[in-house]
């Protein structure tokens, strides 16, 4: 039996493209996979096609997903195509056919006997926790033009997934989330909705440029966080489990250290 | 002995110096959580709410930093034997201003620090007088800053409730503390204190809260009142209090006080008093630490403090923890079918929380679930196979017999959210495996 390999681009759009593509093949779907990029070892009797974003093509996969598997279903998957894992595509493409095998089509994330399932399972959740720290350990920086600056750099591509909680909490605040790995900015200018800016040359100078207040700040809050702790208490596994290490360098309190 | 309280001036003291010293003396409150109320901002000011609560930070205990956690001063006209800032101590005294809170707690939540402002105070003059400054600072925070992020305040016993009520209209979640777990223990430790005056204010804020609700039902824009609910704490191990009568106490609170939290605190010893103990290994982590499992039983697992404890036996295992304690003890009920069984029965099997109870309930009805499904569920089957089958069969053939599952289940060690060294129970290095996530939702 033939297999197919569909290379699509490693976005949201490209995999939903690809999904769009494997069910006009008219073929079985277990012939059919997703994969991102090259391959590093090609099969022998597979045949491997390109396949070329399109957004009308990934905007009928993502209603057609969210209509018949529910919200909960679409941001699951959103979260998992997040991830940086090469087997995510395929994991996707392969729970949406498990979906429409069901009977139930609204409970397709409860199925976690299904491998694939389980996988976007998976992906979802490091993509939601890993967000969650950032909402719980991102710090803004005051620039000297009263801008709040902040530096990420997360596994997972969740910058879409935390700014909405910023926006929400600080709406009178002009501020800017950069994740470092892949070089995306969130802008919030105060009072209006906030975007996204690809690439480098964000005048890099000025984010290094700090406010009056932003030095007698970071001190007291280094102050307070060294007095709160119970010395009788002392248990720095406790505080790595809770605090891993990674999002240690960009957090103002252990700057010092 | 009034000249015993020796009130340093706080004005001309920094910033700085006045924030060390009142965290300083805020830090033996236990409680941090930011949880119970989901709130947007409306547009006009800074902050909301999150109804899970968020952490910011990780102290050097592990404890979570949630809110700014000061006192509006630490000068104080009682004398609790417990407290480092009782009025026959000689520590230095400091008080802030309104703005000064208001000033701190915006800075620190615009940076991303806090989650909000938790607002207690020593007694300076009169328990009035100290919730009068309280409100004051509140006041300011929510109307002038328009601040609309958690903010936790104290409620003083014996404050006129009036002003009880005034600051529920403001603050998002208020405790009062118990301090002890029982009158006895209150009435030696805390001389100027009593219970009556403490559960005045907890069924006031008790009855606020319920009439609120009604309110609101009614008057959709109703301003809310204490929307996350009331807390307290007590501390353990200061007085001889079992493990029972603690339990009994806080199940009281949860059921006639409708309490949101209750929160242990392992006695730490501050002062030298004759009336207290001098714990040999540092604080009781561990018997707090059951406490605190306990206390997850009562409210997310369906189980009675008469259950877990009693008159005979009225404290808990140092080496199981109450779950497996109690289901050891009820062998007569296990195992239970996975595919078949209800979701508050399949709750009670150790090794199984609230959420893999919840996902096994949906993914079974896909079909049948296998043990290898149950392990990617994220149940901890090394502790659920003595309890359970799937498809009628259990994982590996096992003896239902209570000696043989206890030293099974002691044989795998249990991860204790403290260390080893330095702390107490050293010796208790045999322990079955606790789930790491439970751990976090109880900071």
């Amino acid at each position: 039996m033939e297999e197919y390999y569909l290379i699509c681009e490693d976005s949201l759009e490209g995999i939903f493209t690809g999904i769009y593509d494997a069910y006009l093949m008219r073929k079985s779907h277990e012939q059919i996979h997703i994969c991102l990029g090259e391959e590093e070892n090609l099969r022998l009797f597979a045949v491997y096609e390109q396949r070329i974003t399109d957004e009308q093509k990934a905007a009928k996969v993502a209603r057609t997903i969210e209509r018949e598997f529910g919200v909960e279903t679409y941001l699951a998957i959103c979260r998992a195509l997040a991830s940086p894992e090469a087997d995510k595509g395929e994991a996707v493409y392969k729970t949406v056919v498990a979906g429409f095998r069901m009977g139930n089509r609204k409970a397709l994330m409860g199925n976690l006997a299904d491998p694939y399932v389980h996988r976007v399972f998976e992906l979802a959740r490091f993509t939601a926790n890993e967000a969650h720290f950032h909402v719980e350990f991102l710090r803004f920086q005051e620039l000297e033009n009263g801008i709040l600056y902040s530096a990420i750099g997360p596994k997972n591509n969740l910058i879409t997934f935390i700014v909405p909680h910023f926006a929400d909490r600080l709406p009178l605040e002009n501020f800017v989330i950069h994740d470092e790995i892949r070089n995306i900015y969130a802008l919030h200018p105060a009072g209006k909705d906030w975007y996204l800016v690809y690439g480098k040359g964000q005048a890099e100078e000025l984010l290094h440029r700090f406010s009056e207040g932003e030095k007698a700040y970071s001190e007291l809050f280094c102050k307070f966080f060294h007095t709160i702790p119970i010395k009788e208490r002392t248990n720095g596994a406790l505080q790595r489990n809770m605090l891993p290490l990674r999002y240690r360098k960009y957090m103002t309190e252990f700057q010092s250290l | 002995m009034e000249s015993n309280l020796i009130v340093k001036k706080s004005e001309g003291m920094s910033l700085m110096d006045k924030l060390g010293i009142l965290a300083d003396a805020a830090k033996y409150d236990v409680s941090c959580s930011s949880s119970g109320v989901e709130r947007k901002g409306d547009g006009t000011g800074i902050g909301n709410t999150v109804a899970g609560g968020i952490c910011h930070s990780f102290g050097a205990d592990g404890r979570c930093i949630s809110l700014l956690k000061i006192l509006f001063t630490n000068e104080c006209i009682f004398d609790c034997k417990y407290c480092i800032n009782r009025k026959s101590n000689d520590v230095p005294r400091a008080s802030f201003t309104p703005d000064e809170i208001c000033e701190l707690t915006i800075q620190f939540y615009r940076r991303n620090y806090i989650e909000g402002l938790f607002l207690s105070s020593g007694i300076l003059y009169s328990p009035t007088y100290t919730m009068e400054l309280i409100y004051e600072a509140v006041y300011k925070l929510r109307t002038i800053y328009r601040f609309q992020g958690y903010i936790h305040v104290k409620a003083i016993p014996g404050a006129d409730p009036e002003l009880v009520q005034r600051l529920g209209l403001l603050a998002d979640r208020m405790s009062v503390n118990l301090e002890l777990p029982t009158a006895e223990g209150l009435k030696r430790l805390a001389p100027n204190k009593h219970r009556k005056n403490i559960l005045t204010p907890m069924r006031q804020i008790q009855q606020g809260i319920t009439q609120n609700k009604n309110e609101l039902m009614v008057y959709k824009h109703a301003p809310s009142f204490v929307p996350a609910g009331q807390s307290t704490q007590m501390i353990i191990g200061a007085t001889p209090e079992n493990d029972y009568q603690i339990m009994t106490v806080a199940e009281n609170l949860y059921k006639k006080f409708d309490l949101k939290r209750v929160y242990y605190s392992a006695f730490v010893s501050v002062n030298e008093d004759k009336e207290l103990p001098a714990p040999a290994g540092g604080p009781p982590l561990l018997r707090e630490h059951r406490l605190y499992q306990a206390d997850w039983l009562l409210r997310f697992y369906g189980f009675e403090a008469e259950e877990l404890l009693d008159e005979k036996r009225p404290n808990f295992n140092i080496l199981l923890d109450p779950k497996a304690d109690w289901a050891l003890r009820h062998l007569e009920l296990f195992p239970v079918e996975i595919n078949r069984a209800d979701y508050q029965t399949i709750l009670r099997v150790p090794g199984i929380g609230v959420k893999s109870a919840q996902r096994i309930v949906r993914a079974r009805r896909n079909g049948n679930l296998r043990f290898e499904d149950l392990k990617k569920i994220g149940v901890t089957l090394k502790r659920a196979l003595y309890f359970i089958t799937c498809n009628g069969k259990m994982m590996y053939p096992t003896k239902m017999e209570e000696d043989y599952i206890t030293r099974n289940l002691i044989s795998n060690k249990e991860k204790l959210p403290f260390d080893r060294d330095g702390m107490t129970y050293r010796q208790l290095s045999l322990f079955d495996d606790y789930k790491e996530a439970e751990w976090k939702n109880i900071i």
